[in-house]
């Protein structure tokens, strides 16, 4: 920590998301964040960069070439702890469930290890939900283009008007108990039988 | 039914757990185990200690270390059954092998690696000294290392280096050159061979025979519920299982599944069947206890040799005999296949 401003290294293998929290970071005023790739000489970098604080994914395995960071004190010199302290259980539980986890050099205030700390986990559930709706925006656009395939291939092959098509599209689904794209996707799976 | 969580890491020693969980084990003692797969021991730890796991498949130093809070919080952690003992091998990357078998250090047992190991390392430069890896800190792999390095008359603080580098990343490291070899668990010595970029150069059991490694760790304060006694009858019932030869076929092929180890069956089972093949050439080697998955007791001695190995790495104090001890819960594991409920 020199001249006491924090650094913090983000490690993430996912690097829209280190992007994403290297800027949450910055606009919280913690100038001096750098993101680290998830590599095989992670650790080297980080004793090269000296970070006060360590971010790091929780389904990175480098995590536990993090964890030498407490034994191996040739390699750095300064002592190492995960999170916060131990009474700080609700910060760690919502590191756990964003899927974050961090590193922090022992001597840092608690309170400035918090900030870094709550922003990581902000970021990571802001990233998991834009996530979550890009793949269901994909998976929606997907599914219509599905539903229009099949809709075409029983308006060629019954002579239906594309309103009874969709009609007993969704009445076969209704009955079936299935999503109109399974019923769909069986259509377009005979049609490409026949 | 009650529903268990048990985080696990892919290797071939999770295989009593998995066992447990899919082939009726947990369901026969009223249990729905559910497991998920990890990716670090490090997220076991994190996720047993901030509950969101019943239980864990866990190396038996990582027990320890947490219920002593070396390093992380502290909390204490039972061990009510021993889910392996061994299952270890060092394997060196071919340029190491062939070093090796010039100072005579090759297929002639642990002494006579050992000192070519010595002679090999001391011959190295401080900038680049001979490097080994590990799977973690805590781990038995640390200390059969430890111990390795020791006979050759080596340092292992200072005269070699020893990383860190998780088990399914360690082929790739030996394979790019930046580990000189490594001592990791099953089936990941026989990928090295397999993919022709290591030798095996000494069984786990040629270092130690028979060390503890895997144990199931739960939270010590509700390692005496019905559940967990039930779940101690689910995983000695699976390791029974799992012990027989016969059905090691059937085991490798689950194991061998893309959501747990993802390798081929036949890798697999060549270790549960401990008939290793040690070199490209087709070497093998046959050990019927190399990998033992049915020492479900806790022994008392296991615990005294955990603390021996990490009071010699410096990694406990002389003082936490008792502690280290206290993590070996041979009397839970003994009331529940007793069929009777502890109560305190």
């Amino acid at each position: 920590m020199q001249d006491g401003v924090v650094s913090v290294a983000v490690v993430d293998a996912d690097r829209a998301r280190a992007a994403i929290i290297e800027e949450g970071l910055r606009a919280a005023g913690i100038p001096r964040v750098a993101i680290v790739p998830d590599s095989p000489d992670l650790l080297d970098r980080l004793v090269a960069l000296a970070p006060d604080v360590v971010v790091i994914a929780l389904d990175s395995p480098s995590r536990d070439v993090l964890e030498q960071m407490f034994k191996v004190s040739r390699v750095v010199e300064r002592p190492v702890a995960v999170f916060v302290d131990r009474s700080d259980t609700a910060t760690m539980q919502a590191a756990i469930d964003a899927g974050v986890s961090a590193y922090v050099v022992d001597g840092l205030k608690p309170e400035r290890v918090r900030a870094i700390v709550d922003m990581a986990v902000m970021r990571f559930n802001a990233y998991s939900r834009m996530r979550r709706e890009l793949d269901e925006a994909k998976t929606a656009l997907a599914d219509r283009r599905t539903i229009d395939k099949a809709k075409g291939l029983l308006m060629t092959r019954k002579g239906l008007s594309e309103a009874d098509a969709y009609a007993l599209l969704r009445r076969t689904a209704m009955n079936e108990k299935k999503r109109l794209v399974e019923i769909a996707q069986a259509i377009i799976t005979a049609a490409e039988l026949f | 039914m009650t529903r268990l969580t048990a985080g696990y890491v892919p290797l071939t020693d999770a295989a009593v757990l998995i066992a447990a969980a899919e082939r009726g084990f947990a369901e026969a003692q009223g249990l729905d185990l559910v497991l998920v797969r990890e990716t670090s021991w490090a997220n076991i730890r994190d996720k047993l200690v901030f509950g969101h796991f019943d239980a864990a498949h866990m190396l038996a130093p990582l027990a320890v270390a947490t219920t002593l809070g070396l390093g992380h919080v502290a909390l204490p952690l039972a061990a009510p059954v021993v889910l392996n003992l061994g299952g270890n091998a060092v394997t060196v990357s071919r340029p190491l092998a062939d070093a090796l078998a010039e100072h005579g250090g090759l297929g002639g047992g642990f002494a006579a690696a050992a000192e070519a190991l010595g002679e090999i390392a001391r011959a190295r430069s401080v900038e680049e000294p001979l490097t080994l890896a590990t799977t973690f800190p805590f781990s038995t792999h640390t200390y059969l290392l430890h111990r390795l390095l020791g006979a050759g008359g080596l340092d292992p603080e200072h005269d070699v280096r020893i990383i860190v580098v998780p088990p399914p990343f360690m082929v790739d490291a030996l394979r790019r050159g930046h580990v000189d070899g490594f001592c990791v668990g099953s089936p990941w010595n026989s990928v090295a061979v397999d993919d022709g970029v290591g030798t095996i150069l000494l069984l786990g059991n040629q270092i130690v025979r028979l060390a503890p490694e895997k144990v199931l760790a739960v939270p010590a304060e509700r390692a005496d519920d019905a559940d967990m006694a039930a779940l101690i009858r689910a995983l000695a019932a699976a390791a029974a299982w799992c012990a027989v030869p016969e059905n090691h076929a059937d085991l490798a092929a689950l194991l061998g599944e893309p959501r747990h180890l993802d390798l081929p069956a036949a890798l697999v089972q060549r270790t549960l069947d401990g008939a290793l093949v040690v070199d490209s050439a087709g070497e093998k080697r046959v050990d019927p206890e190399f990998l033992v998955l049915d020492a479900s007791r806790p022994e008392p001695t296991q615990a005294d040799w955990l603390f021996d190995a990490m009071r010699a790495a410096g990694h406990v104090p002389e003082s936490s005999r008792d502690a280290v001890r206290a993590v070996y819960r041979s009397d839970l594991f003994d009331a529940a296949m007793a069929g009777t409920p502890v109560t305190r």
